[in-house]
């Protein structure tokens, strides 16, 4: 194809060769030119549309570090996009036969920001799919305010109750880290989920423990919904940080944990910040959280120890960057303007 | 010579020819094995797109099912009164979590406005993100609080009031957007204050949609009480049962009124008093909107609690701060 004329060299004139440099030089550019457009079409496009795709989907868990893979899956998106739009007045989301279920344990005890906290919190439940919340209550018998407010949210629930012995209970408002609040009340709703859902069965699900003070984005969700073992990320304003994090290599696995307090304990994660594979809370029959003799900030890692060892764990929230849930904590409300009667009236439920 | 040295470019130029075009192939070839590697994880992108479609169907079925229904639920007008809900805020370390969980509490509200308006020189980044990502109405606003006017760190918070730059900037950008819209049904509408970090029930802003000029509910957990609240007696406010000073004009909450947008409009000058005594903001509004007697008592009579005033705590950041101090604080990259 190349058209080497040399018969055409003896009658050079000095047109001639300058054609013959045009096609030479175009022939030498042509192939870069393909060569770039194609690789830049590769990597920059999808990029783009990712971005794009990120900004109108808050819920978009596919942050894309691969946009090979996504070029090829463009149909993914659009869907996607779709989605975001008429989001508003479903509530609760639609039950699916094919999304795991996400069993939400969220230990209570009364106290008088308890039906805000619930209120708030079940606010955001309502926007997940296929979501069971089972609320354990701090009390000798379900009270009629969580009874109510769990009915009138038209969530999936189940309503537990067992009360912390006395002697376990923490004292008025003192802070004892050796007495870790909700564990008694987690381990019941782990014993009633090993009672109730069989290891045989092929019910897919996700455990995760939320409390009710805290602050959670729907990505949050979405995210754990893939968990396989257990699966990990971010909480922010734990340990006296912005943010506490699992330390992830390049390689996507956890090697170590990025906090100030105690690194070395085995998980040093907030209770907020994992996520349990239904199968293998069943699998393991015999792990709950330990109750007593347990060191502050121990607790998880009194759960998690016996399920999972450090080289299984999920990093989740693009690899452990992104915080995704904050352990907010609510003002205790003064009520000086009480008195000791009690100026309001208590039929009133607050 | 000639010849030998055309014959040495012909050479160099056929080599580069091929070699340029062995990289193309080898391009095309990679590009081809791409394909490939998503070829084993495509299960898992179909399953991903197939979950989606699912999640998609099923939210279009309950679209559906909302509209047969909506025609029994609601009035005769076409769509309700919009509720214009604003927010000031402030940037702090908990701004994004109650951000957040407020828009969660608001995507359940149909024919919701949100203006959220920063005391801050310019829009941030953060709350910009927040909005566009959150999936509700918005308008996004901000105005500086002057610097005597803005506390400081360590002062109480009941030392200077705090939102009042905002709020009024809110109302100014209401006003002059309803200016600019005409009809009729642009007017109807109701609009409430409402805090980044109170608590709010459904039901509350399903109350507030009826009012006609301003309306009233109970508060929990403000005034150094479990709530406090309009006293209704035949169906209207008598008196105000609240613990700290009970003198006040309207002893009341922020969150415990709205304001139809008929009257907002109506009164142009009415706005926020930031010079006003401690606890006498919401009167240095509703002085000049409504007498007492006006008032409209909600959630049921005045007897259910459905808005509460939660404060959340400051995080502690003693570690976080030792850890700036020796350079090696955490990413500030991440947002928090």
């Amino acid at each position: 194809m190349l058209a080497v004329n040399t018969g055409s060299d003896s009658g050079l004139t000095l047109e001639m060769p300058k054609r013959r440099d045009i096609v030479a030089i175009v022939l030498i550019v042509l192939p870069w030119t393909l060569l770039i457009t194609v690789w830049h079409q590769n990597t920059i496009a999808p990029l783009l549309a990712a971005q794009k795709d990120d900004g109108q989907d808050g819920r978009s868990n596919s942050r894309n570090t691969f946009a090979f893979k996504d070029s090829c899956s463009l149909q993914k998106r659009e869907i996607v996009e779709v989605v975001r739009t008429e989001y508003v007045y479903s509530r609760p989301p639609p039950w699916s036969d094919i999304l795991p279920t996400i069993h939400v344990i969220t230990p209570t005890y009364s106290r008088p920001v308890q039906k805000a906290e619930l209120t708030r919190l079940a606010n955001t439940l309502l926007h997940v799919s296929n979501l069971h919340w089972i609320l354990v209550e701090d009390s000798q018998r379900r009270t009629p305010l969580v009874s109510r407010l769990l009915q009138d949210t038209g969530l999936n629930y189940t309503h537990l109750n067992v009360e912390t012995p006395r002697n376990y209970k923490v004292r008025g408002d003192t802070r004892d880290p050796r007495i870790p609040r909700g564990t008694i009340q987690r381990n019941l709703a782990l014993r009633w989920l090993r009672e109730t859902f069989s290891v045989n069965n092929s019910q897919s699900g996700i455990v995760f423990f939320a409390d009710d003070d805290n602050t959670y984005s729907l990505e949050l969700f979405e995210e754990m919904r893939s968990t396989k073992k257990v699966s990990v990320w971010p909480v922010a304003f734990v340990g006296g940080l912005r943010y506490e994090s699992p330390k992830v290599n390049f390689v996507g696995k956890v090697y170590g944990w990025k906090t100030v307090f105690d690194p070395h304990r085995p998980f040093a994660i907030d209770m907020a910040g994992f996520a349990v594979n239904l199968h293998l809370i069943l699998s393991k029959p015999q792990a709950y959280f330990k109750l007593r003799g347990v060191k502050g900030g121990y607790q998880e890692s009194s759960l998690l120890k016996e399920l999972v060892t450090l080289s299984d764990l999920e990093p989740k929230a693009a690899n452990c960057t992104k915080v995704l849930v904050w352990h907010t904590r609510t003002e205790k409300p003064v009520l000086v303007n009480e008195g000791k009667k009690g100026f309001t009236d208590s039929n009133v439920e607050i | 010579m000639a010849t030998r040295m055309k014959l040495k470019l012909k050479t160099v130029f056929v080599l580069y020819f091929m070699v340029s075009l062995l990289g193309l192939v080898y391009a095309l070839m990679q590009l081809g094995q791409r394909c490939d590697c998503t070829e084993h994880d495509l299960p898992k992108d179909r399953t991903i797109s197939r979950l989606r479609g699912e999640l998609h169907r099923l939210q279009e079925q309950m679209r559906k099912i909302e509209a047969t229904k909506q025609p029994q639920k609601q009035p005769v007008k076409p769509s309700p009164p919009t509720i214009f809900v604003i927010t000031p805020t402030y940037a702090r370390l908990v701004q994004k979590a109650e951000l957040t969980r407020l828009s969660q509490t608001f995507l359940h509200v149909p024919q919701l406005h949100w203006i959220v308006v920063e005391d801050s020189p310019h829009k941030t980044p953060l709350v910009t993100d927040l909005l566009m990502k959150s999936g509700l109405t918005y308008t996004h606003l901000h105005m500086p609080t002057a610097k005597d006017r803005k506390l400081q760190e360590g002062d109480p918070s009941w030392l200077k009031p705090r939102g009042v730059e905002q709020r009024n900037e809110g109302l100014r950008w209401l006003r002059e957007d309803r200016r600019a819209q005409p009809g009729g049904d642009s007017q109807h509408g109701v609009v409430y204050f409402a805090d980044d970090d109170n608590t709010y029930s459904l039901q509350i802003f399903e109350e507030m949609r009826s009012t006609q000029r301003v309306s009233v509910w109970p508060v929990g957990l403000v005034g150094g009480m479990k709530y406090e609240r309009p006293v209704v007696e035949g169906g209207k406010v008598v008196r105000f049962h609240t613990g700290w000073r009970p003198s006040r004009p309207f002893p009341m909450d922020m969150a415990g009124f709205a304001v139809s947008l008929k009257l907002v409009l109506a009164n142009p000058e009415a706005c926020f008093d930031g010079d006003a005594p401690m606890g006498l903001l919401e009167s240095s509004l509703l002085q000049g909107l409504v007498t007492i007697d006006e008032l409209e008592p909600k959630a049921d009579n005045c007897t259910k609690v459905l808005v509460w005033h939660t404060r959340t705590e400051k995080p502690k950041m003693k570690r976080e701060e030792a850890l700036q101090a020796q350079g090696l604080g955490s990413d500030p990259a991440v947002e928090v």
